[in-house]
């Protein structure tokens, strides 16, 4: 289990633990359906054939789904921090079953209305190392007694 | 740069504009399904009982939760008089209170801005959205903005 972290621990500069997962196709369905958004039929996000009828390489996985496993990037880190606000872009398809790197960077540090805050820019990207979704975090935790 | 042009043409009318988009009820099973499906491993998000140990009291769902449910959405046609290709920008949610098993969140979109940016490709307009998810005590659990944007596609 990841160990608390706290504001006067980190400091402008610091990554953040990284992370490399792959997303399986599974996953992929089990998201959708949630919200059954794309349940029970194929789609650019459920068949690779359905994806090279659109022109796409093979099935990718859904923007919703690429901002939340950024999220974990965060989550991941310690049960002390909080995600306030995720903020990104898309620059490249996510495919499913192929190697992905989340990293984190601190670049800003400031207590914001009371509340210790950092700025983190964070990055997914695949194992070529071209960046896929890019965007900043900001992250709420706590001051040491 | 970034302008706020008076030369745009678009429907103005619908800035900051409430459109209800509809409710979506809160459970478990779905919370415990977006955590594992995207790879969360905290028990605040996947395990009932041990949930109620930490600071949230018990399960809540993951940061971008509310986010799966912009996706599709119908929204008015601003009407913008301006470009032939159009994309998806981006995105970002802010969360503000935790969403829960048996909250049933209801969900209102409208238009934030529409500015003009000029770059080395020349101008593009943004057009950004803002939803807001609010629970059933009336607090606001998240924000979700998408930024869409238009450019005249390139003639070379």
């Amino acid at each position: 289990m990841a160990s608390a972290v706290y504001y006067d621990d980190v400091d402008l500069g610091d990554e953040l633990p990284s992370m490399e997962r792959q997303v399986s196709d599974y996953e992929v369905v089990e998201f959708l359906n949630i919200a059954r958004i794309g349940e029970a039929k194929e789609n650019r996000f459920t068949s690779a054939e359905a994806a090279k009828s659109e022109g796409l390489p093979e099935a990718i996985v859904p923007g919703a789904m690429n901002i939340a496993i950024m999220s974990t990037l965060i989550t991941s880190w310690s049960p002390t921090v909080t995600l306030r606000k995720l903020d990104v872009v898309f620059r490249g398809m996510v495919l499913h079953n192929r190697p992905i790197k989340l990293t984190g960077l601190i670049t800003d540090k400031d207590i914001v209305d009371g509340s210790p805050q950092l700025e983190c820019d964070v990055v997914m990207e695949n194992e070529e190392g071209t960046p896929l979704v890019i965007g900043k975090a900001t992250v709420e935790l706590p001051v040491r007694e | 740069m970034t302008t706020d042009d008076p030369d745009l043409k678009y429907d103005r009318s619908l800035l900051g504009v409430d459109h209800d988009i509809g409710t979506y009820d809160v459970t478990k099973e779905m919370i415990i399904s977006f955590a594992r499906s995207t790879g969360e491993t905290g028990v605040q998000y996947l395990d009932e009982e041990a949930a109620k140990n930490t600071v949230y009291g018990g399960l809540v769902a993951p940061p971008t939760f509310c986010n799966m449910f912009v996706n599709g959405v119908s929204r008015p046609d601003i009407k913008l008089e301006f470009g032939n290709v159009g994309l998806f920008a981006g995105q970002s949610i802010e969360n503000l209170t935790p969403a829960r098993p048996g909250d049933t969140l209801s969900a209102k979109t409208r238009l934030k801005e529409v500015y003009a940016k000029t770059g080395r490709s020349g101008k593009m307009v943004f057009a950004v959205w803002e939803t807001q998810f609010t629970n059933q005590g009336g607090d606001t659990v998240a924000l979700v903005q998408e930024s869409f944007v238009r450019r005249n596609r390139s003639t070379r």
